[in-house]
């Protein structure tokens, strides 16, 4: 080696030591006042640990997207609090990519306990607990670490419900609160916005619509005017507004049912399933022996078997026509487009009337149902087990036309049989 | 003791007609007489609209529904009327239950055969007693039973909301509409052979007549 090569490799190697500490001190002071690159400097890139399902977790992180992201401010230790106490990298297993979403769900409550609060009421929650893997955690809505401010957005592409919901997204994009929302954002006075997921269903605290009663004033929410309207036209508008969904008049098209919920009349709620679903669906199919959904007296069989159970006669079934699809309870048309015939349900084999299903309310809302014969609406055996819904012409029970038939019959057949019968004796007695 | 009628007869004066149908009661009688039919078109086209259509739906509840008020307050002016007056002595009922029921029967053996071959009328019309048995029984059931419940059902169903407490307690409102349904049946019924009864008097016009004038008419 040349002595001049060697000169200039101990000079170079005597300036790097030189100058090393120099950089290391700038990017410790950097990292100092930005620990967060601590992090990216190894989550930058594409790590990923191996969890114990044989799937791997992607530990990279977007450090762009993260820094525009809200939780910028707070930083990786803002979730990560326990990162700086232990060994990390953790060698810890993870079972799942699931178990552990669900595990850092927590971890959101300790800023947003409100919204996590509405969050462990809502259906969400009650699935995320049974066990069901495509419920969502806070991450699944509001992604993991590019969170940004829902303030201000316009979600007119649906997300994130539409994630999950794409069909009821799409039946809502075209109905009339879709259509306005996308059309301009505004209705009616201009003032008011269009309402979107949120702002029927609520952001955190969804909840299954097994009670779809509570849609009812969060629609009059915002049509004030919507009670009085209908009070001027439609007789017992009280009575329709609680027994007949929103939707059945103002989704057109939809399919519609009859739902006989149990229900508790003396506390005036629902009553919830205590029972497993096995046995409920043993109790079932001891009094559906055939299997083809529940006739007038397998229907009140099954009453008197709720009543033996409850050992009173609190617990009835309550009658709510409603639209049988999700997807179609969302095609809401305009105002001018809703049903506004009374002939429409109120005339025997009314296609309102044509679907019947039992249900009770699961504790986590939902409904469980179960097919009954539309007979039950029609039949003398059920004034007691259906006595809470009657649609007059609609549910009318035939075995009463045959006795109009014979009130018609008979009413002038008497006053002409007593008239022949009189006519007959006196020829008989003018003859003597 | 002398009869009236005998003594008009003995004395040569034409016999004085009696009173039987007070104003009040004949204007209850025909109003309730036009509510009813109306009520029973108007509820017949309600539970038939996919039969026959006179009128909407919608037309048919309205109508039904304000004569029925019509029909209630009317029932309202009958049944004051009856007690501030003498008129309800023609609805006491008989204490001697064994006697009503002997003159009951010989009253529907009278409409039967007697009053076909010329046998005498068992009962005699007088004001304060001016029906018979069959029919004192009949219009104490109308008046005090069928009627009211006619329209308690009726007032029930014009507002589900409002009377929901008095639903609930007698069954829910499939239970309503049922007792409601089978009056309008019985009405129906009793609405044609009422129509008849009335001409079983001495000539068919006479107690049509009497409903009117509110006098009785000459029996012979």
């Amino acid at each position: 080696m040349k002595p001049g090569l060697i000169l200039g490799a101990l000079l170079l190697a005597i300036t790097l030591q030189a100058v090393a500490p120099a950089v290391k001190a700038a990017e410790d002071q950097e990292e100092i006042a930005n620990p967060d690159l601590k992090c990216l400097k190894c989550h930058s890139k594409n790590l990923s640990k191996k969890l114990e399902d044989g799937d791997k977790m992607s530990l990279h992180i977007d450090g762009a997207a993260f820094a525009s992201s809200v939780h910028n401010e707070i930083g990786c230790t803002g979730c990560h609090q326990d990162v700086p106490n232990v060994k990390h990298p953790s060698r810890q297993p993870i079972a799942t990519l699931r178990a552990y979403s669900v595990a850092r769900n927590e971890i959101c409550s300790e800023c947003h306990e409100t919204q996590h609060e509405d969050y462990k009421q809502s259906i969400h929650a009650n699935l995320v607990g049974q066990g069901n893997v495509n419920a969502p955690v806070c991450s699944d809505c509001h992604g993991a670490h590019s969170i940004q401010s829902r303030k201000g957005s316009e979600p007119v592409n649906g997300e994130p419900c539409s994630n999950c919901h794409e069909d009821i997204h799409q039946a809502y994009a075209k109905s009339v609160h879709g259509r306005a929302r996308t059309e301009g954002n505004l209705i009616r006075n201009k003032a008011i916005r269009a309402p979107f997921c949120s702002d029927c269903h609520q952001a955190h605290r969804i909840l299954a619509l097994a009670d779809t009663e509570y849609l009812v004033p969060i629609c009059i929410d915002c049509h004030e005017g919507a009670r009085l309207a209908h009070e001027q036209w439609l007789p017992n508008a009280a009575m329709h507004m609680k027994s007949v969904g929103c939707a059945v008049c103002h989704a057109p098209q939809a399919e519609l049912r009859v739902n006989l919920q149990l229900y508790d009349r003396v506390l005036g709620v629902p009553v919830k399933q205590t029972l497993s679903d096995a046995e409920v669906q043993k109790i079932l199919g001891e009094v559906d022996t055939d299997g083809n959904g529940l006739d007038p007296l397998e229907l009140w069989k099954l009453m008197l078997n709720v009543d033996t159970r409850a050992q009173s006669t609190n617990i009835r079934l309550r009658g709510r026509l409603e639209v049988s699809s999700r997807v179609d309870a969302h095609r809401l048309a305009a105002s001018t487009e809703a049903i506004r015939s009374c002939e429409n349900c109120h005339q025997d084999n009314a296609e309102a009337f044509q679907n019947v299903t039992v249900s009770i309310n699961r504790p986590d809302g939902r409904k469980e149902t179960y097919k009954a014969d539309r007979k039950v609406l029609s039949s003398p055996i059920s004034v007691d087990s259906v006595g809470s819904f009657y649609a007059p012409g609609g549910t009318r029970i035939k075995a009463f036309d045959v006795l109009l038939v014979l009130a018609l019959v008979f009413g002038p057949a008497i006053p002409l049989g007593h008239w022949a019968w009189g006519r007959y004796l006196r020829k008989k007695n003018n003859r003597s | 003791m002398t009869t009236p009628d005998a003594t008009h007869a003995a004395t040569g004066l034409p016999q004085a007609r009696a009173y039987l149908h007070p104003l009040p009661v004949r204007i209850w009688h025909w109003l309730n007489a036009l509510g009813f039919i109306a009520l029973i078109l108007t509820g017949i086209q309600l539970r038939y609209v996919d039969l026959f259509k006179l009128m909407s739906f919608e037309t048919a509840v309205h109508v039904h529904n304000w004569i029925g008020f019509a029909v209630i307050a009317n029932w309202f002016l009958w049944f004051f009327y009856h007690l501030a007056s003498a008129e309800i002595t023609n609805y006491h009922p008989d204490l001697d239950v064994k006697a009503f029921f002997a003159r009951f029967f010989r009253q529907a053996q009278f409409y039967a055969y007697g009053m076909f071959v010329g046998e005498k009328r068992p009962h005699n019309v007088q004001p304060g007693n001016k029906f018979n048995p069959m029919q004192k029984l009949t219009y104490q059931f109308i008046m005090f039973i069928a009627v009211p419940v006619t329209f308690l059902s009726g007032l029930m169903m014009w507002d589900v909301e409002r009377f929901k407490f008095l639903i609930s307690a007698v069954g829910g409102i499939r239970v309503v509409n049922t007792v409601h349904v089978i009056m309008f049946i019985m009405f129906v019924a009793f609405i044609f052979v009422h129509a008849y009864m009335g001409m079983l008097g001495p000539r068919p016009s006479t107690h049509y007549k009497e409903m009117f004038t509110g006098y009785e008419e000459p029996h012979e």
